[in-house]
């Protein structure tokens, strides 16, 4: 009985230890390098981008499944704005601009007329889904529309020593860093974490429940549409459905995380831990030739025993 | 004398080293309708589900006609013919009258598929007509029914659930808290019935009158202590009121430290508030008290910016967030002025300010990073009472403020609340517990139907009180 708080706390990140060690056995060659590990930082920067982001609404208790879709849409939205033949700047930030727009449009629904996030982000979800698809014309968007320069970013990184640090892997770690500043360093953190505790006694404590919704849900947009254009870049085109793998891994992430807390709330760097087990095992079971859908299996499976182990402990407790 | 049909003897019971009941002993004759009564807090349900098998007690000898028994389950005191009647009736709205008084014992079925309507609905008839009761069609849909013939129907479910074991006694808690005059005299025919045919009720109620009337003795609960009132027909009703609070009104209270200055902190509604003055909130439940403290309340943005401070009726639906650590439930509505520019934390200053304001309310905890679900609610009251009192207000508005607060707590936010008066503070309090209110106030607004209907001063018996609140003058007969 003793070792199930500890398993509790730490099983997911034991968890994460095992898999590591795992696969550095089984592919002592390829695994454990610099290169493999910038690799899946890389493939898990848009990834992070968006987790970071849905754990700000889910400090709430509230989520948003129209994520996948605004990456889509974002990366759309720049994407024929590059056809039209405006600079990157103007593109990069129509398309952000789109995400905090459809992200308060989300905020409005649930903060301010009250319907379940769960309904209201279904049905954002897909409309944001048919914008993407009617401002693309259903196609994919790249060759020469896609300015070099956009592309190149993706493809560029900060050279230190005898490494190459990808520009992606920076902006996912950036945004980490101001979400962990913004949830734990600052006032507005704080109060959406009360929010998430009790939104009655958070209200009555004069949080301005309604506007706060509005931000967060602004924000869990905002960094949608940043994980659309990051995904853009790096494939050097758009289509509409590109993002759409993005939202179920996102909430995942955020779930595991959530298995490290000591009251299950989610924390930002949890959520990062989070990616993290999602990602490696995908590196590593690929790098084994493992059949995508056994990787799915296997993936669903760990979510569960990690969600499981937590929610066993706690019951045990009360 | 006859062999109690039950009989409770040292039954203690502790909830995390805070003690429950403490030896507290009941023996319910055959035919004998007893009243369990007592404050809120004093025990009473927790007796009740040990009875029922839902609790198990720290100790306890419970004797059926002499013979003891074991309550283990909730089947073991079914067998025992023990039956309740809970006081959140837990009906089927959307069933007839007579599915929800089967269910228990399954339908009768036409050859082993089909439901026997016929059957089901005979057999609901007759159990309705043993009670006297031939007002209500069994094929009613229950959701029709006024809450008092839900009851009707939650009684002659409970005669007919006997399968193996006959029902000996009934427990009902607070049956009358939402029937009309008219529906407890239809509940007192029933009661009278059961009494005749031989079995018992244990009525749990506080009313001091019905039990008077309905009632052949009484066990007051007090602290956990239990008191035996001997045959109600040998006392009177101030005994009884006696028996219940077991001390003079004032002891209870800390005294009061200062008289209210001339300044007036609050005006509006039909109240006038002065500094360092107690204003109660008297009235029948539901007349507005929660309301009116809103309202008062106002923008909570707005209001703890202004001096004001709020202590809500629903200790954890809102006033805590559970799951959060005591400085973060404390220092909400203030971070404002505790954070850098207000915008960033600072979590050590926050701490040691929330550890200074608990130690004011005399918070028992062994740090503030604790969560605030780890403590008993008496120390989750005083997180709080501290949360509301961190910003120096003008005004306290507060809504029951020791509801499911132990004695020892209860005692110290009374000090808290006088402490802050002698500062200059105003407070407006509502409570249904009368001796509070008349403890603990300068002067009392009774509210009925939604606003204040007279204002008085707080030297007044809790029978005056009581008449007020219904409307009488305060000297009338208590009906």
């Amino acid at each position: 009985m003793r070792a199930l708080p500890i398993l509790r706390r730490f099983g997911t990140l034991i968890g994460f230890a095992l898999i590591v060690a795992f696969l550095w056995w089984r592919l002592p060659d390829t695994f454990m390098t610099a290169r493999n590990w910038l690799n899946i930082t890389q493939q898990l920067s848009m990834l992070t981008v968006v987790a970071a982001g849905m754990t700000v609404v889910m400090v709430m208790n509230d989520f948003d499944l129209s994520v996948g879709s605004m990456a889509s849409l974002a990366g759309i939205v720049a994407a024929m704005l590059f056809s039209l033949g405006y600079p990157i700047w103007a593109a990069v930030g129509v398309a952000l601009l789109a995400g905090l727009a459809g992200g308060l449009f989300n905020g409005v629904l649930v903060g301010v007329i009250g319907i379940l996030p769960f309904v209201a982000t279904l049905a954002t979800m897909t409309m944001f889904s048919g914008a993407a698809f009617i401002v693309s014309g259903g196609k994919t968007i790249s060759g020469r529309v896609i300015p070099e320069a956009f592309g190149n970013f993706a493809r560029q990184g900060l050279e230190i020593g005898p490494v190459t640090v990808p520009n992606l892997s920076m902006v996912a770690v950036a945004v980490v860093a101001l979400v962990w500043v913004l949830l734990e360093q600052t006032t507005f953190g704080r109060r959406l974490y009360a929010i998430g505790g009790n939104l009655e006694a958070a209200h009555l404590s004069g949080v301005p429940v309604r506007r706060f919704k509005l931000i967060a849900f602004s924000l869990t947009g905002l960094s949608a549409a940043l994980a659309g254009l990051l995904y853009a870049s790096r494939v050097a085109s758009a289509n509409p459905t590109q993002g759409s793998g993005l939202m179920l891994n996102a909430i995942a992430a955020v779930f595991l995380g959530m298995t490290m807390s000591e009251e299950g709330e989610p924390r930002v760097l949890a959520t990062v831990l989070g990616v993290l087990i999602l990602g490696v095992l995908d590196n590593g079971l690929t790098q084994m030739n493992v059949d995508s859908y056994v990787r799915q299996i296997l993936v669903g499976s760990i979510i569960l025993v990690a969600v499981s182990v937590s929610a066993l402990s706690r019951s045990r407790r009360s | 004398m006859a062999v109690p049909l039950l009989e409770l003897e040292n039954v203690s019971k502790s909830y995390a080293g805070t003690p429950a009941l403490r030896q507290v002993n009941l023996s319910i004759g055959a035919g004998e309708v007893h009243a369990l009564m007592g404050e809120n807090g004093a025990g009473k349900s927790t007796l009740i589900k040990i009875l029922a098998g839902v609790v198990a007690p720290d100790s306890a000898t419970i004797r059926v006609d002499g013979k003891a028994v074991q309550i283990e389950d909730a089947a073991s005191a079914h067998r025992l013919g023990l039956r309740f009647i809970h006081q959140e009736l837990n009906v089927v709205p959307a069933l007839s009258v007579a599915e929800n008084i089967v269910m228990a014992q399954g339908y009768p079925r036409r050859g082993g598929i089909l439901v026997d309507w016929q059957t089901l609905n005979r057999i609901a008839k007759e159990a309705l007509e043993r009670l006297g009761v031939s007002h209500i069609d069994p094929r009613t849909r229950m959701a029709r029914l006024s809450t008092g013939d839900r009851m009707l129907v939650k009684i002659s479910a409970a005669l007919l659930s006997s399968d193996g074991a006959p029902a000996r006694l009934y427990v009902m808690d607070e049956p009358t808290a939402a029937l009309t005059r008219e529906e407890t005299g239809k509940l007192f025919a029933v009661l009278n019935q059961i009494r005749a045919s031989g079995s018992s009720v244990l009525y749990v109620s506080h009313r001091i009158d019905e039990v008077m009337t309905m009632c052949d003795r009484a066990t007051v609960l007090r602290d956990g202590q239990s008191v035996d009132s001997g045959l109600l027909s040998q006392i009177t009703h101030d005994d009884l009121v006696a028996l219940m609070t077991g001390r003079t009104v004032s002891e209870a209270y800390p005294p009061r430290l200062a008289e209210p200055s001339g300044k007036i902190a609050y005006d509006g509604h039909g109240l006038t508030v002065r500094r360092g003055e107690i204003v109660g909130l008297a009235g029948l439940s539901g007349s507005g008290q929660t309301e009116l403290l809103r309202t008062i309340f106002g923008s909570p943005a707005r209001a703890w910016r202004t001096g004001a401070a709020y202590v809500p009726k629903e200790r954890r639906g809102e006033g805590l967030a559970l799951g959060r650590p005591i400085f973060e439930n404390i220092t909400l509505p203030h971070l404002g002025t505790l954070s850098l520019g207000g915008a960033m934390l600072m979590p050590r200053r926050e701490r040691l300010f929330a550890a200074d304001r608990g130690e004011d309310v005399r918070l028992r905890a062994a740090s503030v990073k604790q969560s605030a679900r780890q403590l008993s609610g008496g120390n989750q009251q005083k997180v709080v009472f501290a949360k509301a009192l961190s910003g120096d207000p003008s005004l306290l508005l507060l809504d029951e403020p020791t509801r499911g607060v132990d004695v020892g707590a209860k005692f110290d936010i009374y000090s808290i609340i006088r402490e802050m008066t002698t500062k200059g503070m105003a407070v407006i309090l509502a409570s249904s517990d009368l001796p509070e209110l008349i403890g603990l106030c300068d002067r009392i607004a009774v509210m009925r139907s939604g606003r204040v209907d007279t204002i008085v001063d707080a030297r007044l018996t809790e029978d005056a009180l009581l008449n007020l609140c219904y409307g009488r003058g305060p000297n009338a007969e208590a009906a």
